[in-house]
């Protein structure tokens, strides 16, 4: 059977043109539209490795459980627990987030998302200096200059180009490419920036002296000549750059880790920022973060709106702390400040520095997801996880903060759950009962 | 050598990663992966293999090396994955977010075996469990 307008559960794009044909029958789907990223997971409803059956770790063996003693035992790790930590992973919907939050408010843990080891820092620029944002579809249809600033698009969003920001016909940019400037601010020569018409080369974590540079230029005055041997970008190009961005009509600056995870980190994004606000004086610019994974802007708007902070929650005085830092998934491992786990839809042992994977492989940790994975393997307790956007319903927000209602093609393939959010509301009865017992 | 660490994404790491094949041997081939630049590779005697190691000295893996145009001398950058983050500085300036990108490592010969994302994590993380 064919289903149209899917949306596609893998990045921030939540490209939403995804046409799928599900044989039932003979376990095979047939995906169009989707990137080799998309397609990938969309042969996660059919593959052979998903993980369907509850597992749990005793003296070092793993053995399969049935899906109540598996929540039962999780349950009992995190009531147990002096301090356990919530990583709410984004790759599944916000209603699930939600309720992985209430559970952290109600035992009075830390809970924390992607963002924090992704674009945290950007999160943190933009409450520092406010931004200049704008919609995927007004870049589509106004930019006619686009500037990918440390981050390699064709790679990491590899529809953005042709979807939101380089070759899509706008209304004013008819033309699609041939009406675009493209330039990519990179230290490596990656595919975006052999397919840019300028690469500005700079020397790794000199972002916030390049940015500083040109908004010296823009201010009318001459950057330090110094400035050319930090970067390694010499100062007519810098000239050029800014001139180039003042003759548009509308600039769209997306940026991505190389701005936000270098040396700089948010003062990078902060000063990104405010030189946005003043290009504004001589035309229209804006700018947005190319967020990697498909929700991770989500758990932001969601945590921001239930408890006024982005990401990095600490909810051990009875409400809401942020000190990133402090309140931190990497920092909480690495200061060997939590004494459980349980993360949802996000291999973080993978994506954590040695010290602190380490240790959440020493601590008792739960994890949900679809695949084996590093931290699957370091679990203690592992629940499956339903796909979103394939097997339930639910939201997520796309790179450029804008809500997407999802509906599914399929159901999932549990008969104890329909999805993650409702897991975590079976988990969240069991603590409850635990707790209040 | 000593090289700035530089770690990201490529299509084929996120493929196999979105596609939950972290395990396969292709995964491996992929992100153990250093690239570098011709007089970096030429420099260190044209290795088939690296170790990688962190400022501090206490984290070193081993991963294949690559030589390529798309980097310059005394910068290196392994694909987004767990290889690149054993070697990844914890250290966050206080905004939660690693020094991905930037990190200060040595980079030498190494005739040792290139571990798989499960060897690592049964190795390093749990201590051979």
């Amino acid at each position: 059977m064919v289903f149209k307008n899917i949306i596609c559960p893998v990045c921030g794009g939540s490209c939403d043109d995804v046409q799928v044909n599900l044989d039932t029958k003979n376990r095979t789907i047939d995906v169009q539209n989707a990137c080799k990223m998309g397609n990938a997971k969309f042969q996660e409803v059919v593959s052979s490795h998903r993980i369907l059956k509850p597992t749990i770790r005793e003296n070092g063996k793993v053995k399969d459980v049935s899906w109540e003693e598996a929540l039962e035992m999780s349950a009992d790790i995190l009531v147990n627990a002096r301090r356990p930590l919530f990583f709410l992973g984004s790759e599944t919907s916000c209603e699930a987030q939600e309720v992985g939050l209430h559970i952290a408010e109600y035992l009075g843990a830390p809970a924390d998302s992607n963002a924090t080891i992704c674009h945290g820092p950007t999160v943190m620029g933009i409450q520092e200096s406010g931004m200049v944002g704008a919609t995927a579809g007004q870049a589509k249809n106004r930019a006619d200059m686009i500037v990918y600033w440390g981050v390699n698009a064709l790679e990491s969003m590899p529809r953005h180009m042709s979807k939101y920001g380089v070759f899509p016909r706008g209304y004013w940019t008819k033309r699609g490419r041939f009406d675009r400037t493209m330039v990519t601010v990179d230290p490596r020569v990656t595919p975006t920036a052999v397919a840019s018409d300028m690469h500005l080369q700079l020397n790794p974590s000199s972002d916030y002296e390049l940015l500083s540079a040109m908004f010296t230029i823009l201010n009318g005055k001459e950057p330090h000549p110094s400035v050319e041997e930090i970067t390694g970008i010499p100062i007519s190009v810098m000239k050029q750059t800014v001139e180039m961005m003042k003759e548009s009509n509308f600039v769209a600056i997306y940026v991505g880790l190389g701005v936000s995870s270098s040396y700089g980190k948010h003062r990078n994004i902060e000063i990104a920022l405010n030189f946005v606000k003043e290009m504004n004086n001589y035309t229209k610019c804006n700018i947005g973060a190319l967020r990697g994974h498909c929700n991770v802007a989500g758990f932001n708007q969601l945590a921001s709106y239930l408890y006024g902070y982005p990401f990095g929650l600490d909810f051990m005085k009875g409400y809401p702390r942020y000190n990133p830092g402090e309140t931190t998934t990497v920092d909480l491992l690495r200061e060997k400040d939590v004494d459980a786990a349980f993360i949802m839809s996000a291999d973080l042992v993978n994506h954590i520095p040695a010290d602190c994977a380490k240790y959440l492989a020493d601590i008792p940790m739960i994890c949900l997801d679809i695949a084996p994975c590093p931290s699957t393997t370091a679990a203690d307790v592992v629940l499956p996880g339903v796909i979103d956007a394939m097997e339930c319903d639910g939201t997520f927000y796309r790179l450029d903060n804008v809500p997407v209602y999802f509906e599914p093609f399929t159901e999932s393939p549990f008969s104890e759950t329909k999805s993650n959010e409702d897991t975590l509301k079976q988990l969240f009865a069991k603590i409850k009962a635990k707790k209040e017992a | 050598m000593q090289a700035l660490l530089n770690t990201g994404s490529t299509i084929n790491e996120g493929r196999l990663a979105k596609g939950g094949n972290k395990y396969s041997e292709d995964y491996t081939k992929e992100c153990a992966v250093c690239w570098m630049c011709a007089e970096d590779f030429t420099s260190l005697g044209c290795p088939e293999k690296v170790s990688v190691t962190s400022r501090d000295g206490k984290h070193t893996v081993a991963v294949r090396s690559k030589v390529t145009e798309a980097m310059r001398s005394g910068q290196v950058f392994i694909p987004r994955s767990i290889w690149a983050n054993v070697v990844v500085e914890p250290d966050t300036f206080s905004t939660g977010s690693p020094r991905y990108k930037g990190a200060p490592v040595s980079v030498e010969p190494t005739d040792e075996e290139v571990l798989g994302a499960e060897e690592i994590v049964l190795t390093l993380y749990m201590g051979g469990e």
